[in-house]
């Protein structure tokens, strides 16, 4: 009996020391983050997702529409919002007339979709560092490359957007989260800079037609004499100038002939697309898909409502054009690929559509819904296949032309991308001034995304948009998302508090 | 004082005086009593029972009271007689009982804790298909709420107050067996000996980590030794509905739908509505008022002075007032419970028992999104039942488009369909077709087996191994069909699912009984494992070439896109605990009880794997001191108080952690989507159990020797409330993680009354309580509030977790009445004078600005109460006078309000409860029901507000039992021991002010407390019959 009580007691003590491994449990079906990053395919997945970020169509800090075109159309003096109504997309509303408040407008889309694709570019930047097997050093290198190209990109976005942003290059710990500061512009825009450039040694020339998408050299040496231009330092004009001339003067890009073709789904990729952001029909989206469409839901967005007629879907009415801008550009040959004159069709008898909020009757034909690209399968709405051109050919002539002229650099150079612009359209030369340049950059890039940001560069935004509220040294940036500041050690961006 | 007693009565001996009485005073079980007093009523003639329990008193009238601590009083007329001999009952609460406390059982009188009993008795013949109803209104501290009146549904259970943001289910434990919620339904009601819960942390804390919400300990019954007995009961009942709602009838639906589309510059929908007649009464084709309801369990138990048994069978079915077709329920028990003395240091033991349910309710049962229930609240009474112009069937596009999928009735008649605009509204006879034979079943076995031996005296080590193995799973087809525009199907589908869970759990524990003098003390040690394991699978198959439930096979071949299968595997659970408790007292005068538990969860992070559980209480019995001078008024006096923390580790698996997940893709080259991973949230090591600390202070004991009382007073703080943790969008995540950050707190007190008397032949036995507890949420962390539940398409949500406020409080606009007239609207101004609702019109609401900023818009939304009551009360009345027998069990709530939203806001066709008719129509006409406009351009309707709460107190007659026992001389005969039948009814009578169909909307955190159109519960009418061989 007394052998049975020890055997007893034995086995007490014999389970109780075993605890500790009886916890352990392994997830099934559950891959956690320190097992992740082990293999080329794990790594290449984790720079797929820094990828992602550039193309969300829905989702960030607000959880609505995220499109980044959309709201800087309305915010620059090309576009009203537009929409159903003066709350459609409230965002775009109060950019449009300038009363932007920490709480309401498009910060917290833009801030949250830029940290997020930074946090996965730093996290990647971490991660690959460790011991990957399979993965070659010749992929490593260009992995990195483009997580950092990307990282930049994002920092790009967030330092002209906001100026004063928290410089993170590094996934947060737990206690470092809360004590962020924001980083002088100067800091963001080294980093940029700094990143760019030991990213381009390791990027291709070109990529392999499956790999349309991923970044080359092109993109980042355009890309960092745009972040060097926008520093606005003419001591560094010639160094701007210097890499878009690496661009420009490459034997891979050239401008397409026709300009119409730019802009259409059947050329993607085309000898203009510097950097290129993707979308397609291909993931047959329906509102399920909400958060990550694949599509470009801006499409669809600019559509005129309840259309009935040729050429075009029916859409939600956002963005018309300005009549003043309309007139601007009415006698320009890029004028018919620039606005769709809906009310023109109308008048003609050949359609018909309802007059939404601030309607103009002109709509944007760059992005415009084509009735040939309407998706036949999934949500029409979301799966617009058009691709976004963030940075092309003419874009960067034009900024070298820029760089040049400020450096005081080689004028003739500069008059040669301008009429190089011009003549694909079929325009005669006109001699080269900054002004020239400024005002063939609003015919050129029009509703591209480029505008709010070359008025605010220049100096020309209090003037230009005095008519929509604009008012300086407030709107020259965007207001910190409320939300960030609670806690934090953020604080607002002047004016908005 | 007794001394004294006996002097007397001695003295009165000795006189010789008159005639004398003589009888033997015993408890219930025949044991003798000594030391009753015994006296003449209005005299000062008395006895007092020797130590056989005899008494011998001189008296030849009046009447002769008893009186005896713990036991209730009993007064009876001598009549002549010179022999009485008198049976007293216990008082309600015997000081002697045992109470389960988890682990171990401890004598009631030195509890320390707060554990309310119940037992098998106070349940006899109450129609309980799961345990919850068992807990209902019978002890304070506990609120039951049923889901709804589907047979078969699971009520919400709260002890002691919402305990946390998360999850406040209890902990179940059976025979020492955990078992989760959802699967309680395995026990027959028969079959429980007994059922405590433990309702504060000194005594919870032996169950740590899971018990922060409370525990409920089931105990099954077990034999007894003596000849074998066979009991058996049988009750079969007819339900139905208590109450249906009022809906409009044709005529004055249309008239409301003229009215409502006028306001809204629509045109009138109905020219002819003063022909239209009554319509179709949606309702009464839905409900059944003849349900059948039966019961009938069979058990033998007996044993000898080595080995006892008990094994019993039971059925119990029960069919839906509601869409009979498709919502019943039917359950099989089997149990075996057997104990055995194999030497006098061994003992062994198991319970086992076995359940198959099967049942069917394929619809919401309180959903606002189709099925019978809303479809029959919400669709037109101009709409027909049945297609009734047959032209129809070829000149209605509707139905012309889509005849074959058609669903008819059993004559063939087609079904009408609703017009369009009716969402997911369907015809529900039609709808009823569609989901014949589908149904849900579960086979579940459990059980433990023990062995114990005690190798030196007073040592008792004893293990347990206990199991809950359960199967569970579904079996449906989906015909072609055309219910609607919006509901309908152009292909069958057969599906199927089977599902497997495994729960066990070792205990092993060692405990040690230490008397010295007046030093009691017993000390237990104890270790157990848990792991908890889950898998199934299940499929669908498309496009069958039948088209009902009966036909359709899995064998069919099916090209394999037409064969979709799934499955998972529960991410794994593992628990780990040492635990220790001391129990002393001294004298049964001073108690003592303290508990530590460590509890290791694999829920958690590395860094807090194990959780310390803590507590102490002790207890002072004043009664038994010499100082005490005994009166009639406090007989006897208990006083607690304890402290102690418990844990809720109810979390994901793997929260602690980061994992990979598909976090966005991209498209490279042509269309080629590539997924990219990254991780979800970033982790937190520090993630623990959610903590409860609680202070308990209590007092029982008897008044006037036929009352006993429990009074208590309890604080719970929750602290570290789990919830995802808002970080700066700069960190980047893609997810928020979990953190420790919210809290919350309790505040309550208790109170359970009893009294027992026997009064001439009548014994009358009377049970009440009373609770009280109010709930606050203190913290919510970087977060103000947490959204808890939505409603329909309304633009806000309807209840908050916010802090300062209940948790789940409603919150919305604030009305104080309905415009009159412009003047009215043009009076509703802001300081600075201008109109706060220029837009309104006369007969909308008047919203409240509450935060007095000069307009009406979001931020003027404020706190409109609670869904969960603040006062629970139960009574139960026990009488019985010679053969007959009757009880009376009631039970209710207050202080909580229902959001009453049965009608679909954005189907402006929906039908009208009458309320509706009592709209504002004209100056004067309504202070409190608006308008009725298509659009509703002043949200009367769409924004929530104070206008869809109402009071949801209730008090309702659960039941009523009219018994009679036949008289022993006629059951002889058939050495029947015992044979009782009875009348009983169950819902008969509910006091309430809330309008829609039943008060107790039970259910989770955005359920509870909102009427979607909740299925009501049955009101039964029933006979049954007890056995006993």
């Amino acid at each position: 009996m007394k052998k049975i009580s020890i055997l007893f007691l034995l086995a007490l003590v014999v389970v109780a020391s075993c605890t500790k491994d009886f916890l352990q449990t392994d997830p099934k079906g559950l891959v956690l983050e320190t097992n992740y990053y082990r293999t080329r395919d794990e790594v290449f997945a984790g720079l797929v997702a820094v990828y992602n970020r550039l193309s969300v169509e829905a989702g960030g800090g607000d959880n609505t529409y995220s499109n980044k075109l959309g709201p800087l159309n309305a915010a620059a003096d090309e576009c009203w919002a537009g929409g159903a109504n003066s709350t459609d997309m409230v965002f775009w509303q109060v950019w449009n007339n300038y009363t932007l408040s920490g709480a309401v407008g498009p910060q917290a889309s833009f801030w949250k979709i830029d940290y997020e694709g930074i946090y996965r570019a730093n996290l990647l930047l971490q991660k690959i560092q460790g011991d990957i097997p399979d993965l070659p050093s010749g992929e490593r290198a260009r992995f990195t490359a483009e997580a950092k190209f990307l990282r930049a990109y994002y920092y790009f976005e967030l330092v002209r957007l906001f100026r004063n942003v928290p410089l993170i290059t590094e996934p947060l710990s737990q206690e470092q989260i809360y004590e962020q500061v924001q980083a002088a512009p100067e800091a963001v825009y080294a980093q940029i800079e700094k990143d760019l450039n030991e990213a381009i040694p390791d990027l291709p020339n070109l990529v392999a037609p499956a790999d349309n998408g991923r970044v080359t050299k092109g993109a980042a040496m355009a890309l960092l004499g745009k972040t060097i231009l926008f520093q606005n330092n003419e001591a560094r004009m010639g160094e701007a100038a210097s890499w878009f001339d690496k661009v420009n003067s490459s034997p891979q890009y050239s401008l397409v002939p026709n300009f119409a073709d730019v802009f259409s789904p059947l050329n993607e990729f085309n000898s203009e697309s510097v950097f290129e952001i993707q979308h397609s029909a291909a993931q047959i989206a329906g509102w399920w898909a909400w958060g990550n469409f694949m599509g470009n839901v801006y499409v669809h967005m600019t559509g005129p409502r309840s259309y009935n007629g040729p050429l075009y879907e029916s859409g939600w009415s956002f963005n018309p054009i300005i009549p003043a801008f309309v007139n601007s550009i009415r006698t320009d040959p890029r004028y018919r690929h620039t606005v769709a004159n809906i009310d023109s069709l109308k008048a003609a008898g050949q359609a018909t559509y309802a007059p939404a909020y601030q309607n103009t009757g002109f709509f944007v034909k760059k992005f415009a819904p084509l009735k040939q690209f309407k998706a036949p399968d999934g949500e029409p709405a979301l799966n617009y296949p058009n691709n976004f051109i963030e940075i092309r050919l003419a874009d960067t002539y034009l900024m070298e032309a820029e760089a040049l002229l400020r450096a005081g650099g080689d004028a003739s150079k500069a008059q040669t991308r301008l009429n190089q612009v011009r003549a694909r359209v079929g325009l005669a030369p006109v001699p080269v001034t900054l002004d020239r340049i400024y005002e063939e950059r609003r015919l050129e890039l029009a509703t591209e995304g480029h505008r709010w940001f070359d008025l605010v560069r220049t100096g020309k935004a209090a003037a230009t948009l005095a008519f929509k509220g604009f008012k300086a040294g407030t709107h020259e940036v965007l207001p910190i998302p409320l939300n960030e500041l609670n806690n934090t050690k953020l604080v607002q961006n002047p004016g908005y508090n | 004082m007794k001394r004294f007693l006996i002097l007397t009565v001695l003295f009165f001996v000795a006189l010789g005086v008159g005639a004398q009485v003589t009888g033997k005073v015993t408890d219930a079980a025949g044991q003798a009593l000594p030391g009753v007093s015994v006296y003449v009523k209005g005299t000062s003639a008395g006895a007092v029972t020797d130590l056989d329990g005899n008494y011998k008193l001189s008296s030849k009238e009046g009447t002769l009271v008893f009186n005896y601590t713990g036991f209730s009083s009993q007064e009876i007329p001598i009549d002549g007689r010179q022999t009485i001999n008198v049976t007293l009952l216990e008082a309600s609460t015997n000081l002697n009982d045992l109470v389960v406390v988890g682990y171990g059982v401890q004598k009631k009188s030195v509890v320390t804790g707060a554990i309310s009993s119940i037992q098998s008795g106070d349940l006899k013949n109450a129609p309980i298909t799961r345990l919850e109803d068992a807990l209902k209104g019978r002890t304070s501290g506990v609120v039951v709420a049923s889901g709804s009146g589907q047979p078969g549904a699971a009520s919400s259970v709260i002890i002691r107050g919402i305990t946390s943001i998360n999850n406040s289910v209890p902990l179940y434990v059976v025979d020492g067996v955990p078992i989760n919620e959802n699967g309680i339904d395995f026990l027959n009601q028969a079959d429980i000996e007994s059922i405590e819960i433990l309702k504060d942390a000194a005594s919870a804390a032996i169950y740590g980590t899971k018990a922060a919400s409370g525990v409920i300990l089931v105990t099954t019954k077990k034999g007894k030794s003596g000849a074998l007995k066979v009991n058996f009961n049988s009750y079969l009942a007819s339900q139905t509905a208590a109450n249906k709602l009022d809906l409009l009838n044709a005529r004055d639906y249309a008239l409301l739908r003229n009215e409502s589309a006028e306001a809204g510059g629509q045109p009138v929908p109905y020219p002819n509505a003063d022909q239209l007649g009554e319509g179709t009464d949606w309702q009464s084709a839905i409900f059944n008022d003849n349900a059948l309801m039966q019961n009938h369990d069979l058990s033998f138990s007996g044993g000898n002075d080595k080995s006892t048994y008990y094994a019993s069978f039971g059925y119990y079915s029960q069919d839906g007032i509601v869409a009979t077709d498709i919502s019943n329920y039917q359950r099989f028990t089997a149990r075996v419970n057997s104990d055995h003395k194999v030497k006098s240091w061994l003992r062994f033991g198991q319970t086992l028992s076995y359940a198959h349910v099967r049942s069917q309710g394929n619809f919401d049962p309180n959903g606002s999104y189709g099925g019978p229930l809303s479809s029959a609240i919400n669709l037109a009474p101009v709409i027909p039942l049945l297609v009734e112009d047959p032209t129809e069937l070829s000149t209605n596009p509707l139905y012309a488009n889509n005849l074959s999928r058609l669903i008819k009735d059993e004559n063939g008649n087609y079904y009408a369909l609703p017009a369009a605009g009716f969402q997911e509204m369907t015809n529900p006879l039609a709808y009823i077709q569609t989901q014949q034979g589908n149904y849900g079943w579960s086979d579940a076995a459990t059980g433990n087996a023990y062995l114990e031996i005690e190798p030196v005296r007073h040592l008792r080590l004893r293990s347990v191994i206990g199991a809950k193995l359960s199967f569970w799973g579904n079996e449906g087809f989906s015909p072609v069909y055309f219910l609607s525009s919006t509901v309908n199907t152009t292909l069958t589908n057969y599906n199927r699912a089977l599902n497997r869970g495994l729960d066990w759990i070792w205990t092993n524990t060692a405990s040690y009984d230490l008397t010295r003098g007046k030093h009691n003390a017993t000390i237990l040690l104890g270790i157990e494992g848990q792991d908890r394991v889950g898998r199934g699978v299940g499929g669908g198959f498309t496009n069958l070439p039948v088209n009902d439930f009966q036909s359709a096979s899995l064998n069919y071949q099916l090209p394999t896109e037409n064969r979709i299968a799934y499955g998972y595997e529960n991410q794994p659970y593992r628990l780990n605990a040492l635990f220790s408790r001391l129990n002393y007292d001294y004298a049964g005068k001073y108690l003592l009880t303290a508990i530590v538990r460590r509890d290791g969860s694999s829920h958690f992070g590395s860094n807090n794997v194990y959780g310390v559980f803590p507590s102490v209480s002790v207890g002072w019995l004043p009664h038994l001191e010499s100082f005490w001078r005994e009166n009639k008024v406090l007989n006897t006096l208990k006083i607690r108080v304890g402290y102690g923390v418990t844990g809720n580790d109810n979390l994901a698996p793997f929260q602690y952690v980061s994992t990979i997940g598909g976090i966005g893709s991209y498209i490279f080259g042509q269309d080629q989507i590539t997924i990219g991973y990254g991780p979800s949230a970033p982790a937190n090591q520090d993630l623990r159990w959610e903590q409860t600390a609680q202070i308990n202070i209590g007092f029982d004991g008897i008044l006037f020797n036929d009352f006993t009382f429990s009074f208590d007073l309890f604080k719970k703080n929750t602290t570290g409330m789990l919830m995802q943790i808002k970080q700066p969008f700069y960190t980047g995540a893609s997810s928020d993680p979990w953190g420790n950050v919210a809290s919350l707190e309790n505040k309550g007190l208790e109170l359970d009354l009893g009294y027992r008397k026997q009064l001439n032949q009548v014994n009358l036995s009377v049970k009440t309580n009373v609770s009280y507890v109010r709930n606050e949420v203190l913290d919510m962390g970087p977060t103000d509030f947490l959204v808890n539940a939505t409603f329909q398409s309304s633009a806000y949500e309807i209840s908050r977790k916010m802090v300062g406020m209940p948790v789940n409080s409603f919150f919305g606009f604030l009305s104080d009445g309905v415009f009159q007239s412009q003047a009215d609207i043009a009076r509703h101004n802001n300081d600075a004078g201008f109109p706060l609702q220029p837009d309104a019109k006369p007969g909308d609401l008047r919203w409240v600005d509450v935060n007095g900023d000069g307009v009406i818009n979001s931020n003027d939304r404020t706190y409109l109460g609670d869904p969960t009551p603040h006062w629970t009360f139960g009574l139960s009345l026990a009488a019985n006078w010679k053969q007959f027998d009757i009880s009376v069990f009631g039970q209710g709530v207050a202080g909580n309000k229902i959001f009453q939203g049965l009608r679909r806001l954005d189907i402006p066709n929906a039908n009208y409860t009458s309320e509706a008719l009592g709209r504002w129509h004209g100056e004067g006409t309504s202070t409190d029901f608006p308008r009725l406009v298509d659009g509703d351009p002043n949200g009367n309707f769409t924004r929530p507000s104070n206008f869809y709460l109402e009071d949801g107190s209730y008090f309702r007659i659960k039941s009523v039992q009219l018994g009679f026992t036949m008289p022993k001389t006629w059951l002889q005969r058939a050495e029947i021991e015992n044979l009782r039948i009875y009348l009983s009814g169950t819902n008969l009578l509910t006091f309430t002010k809330y309008t829609g169909f039943d008060p107790e909307i039970g259910g989770g955190a955005g359920t509870y407390g909102i009427d979607r159109g909740v299925y009501p519960q049955a009101r039964a009418m029933m006979v049954g019959a007890n056995l006993t061989f």
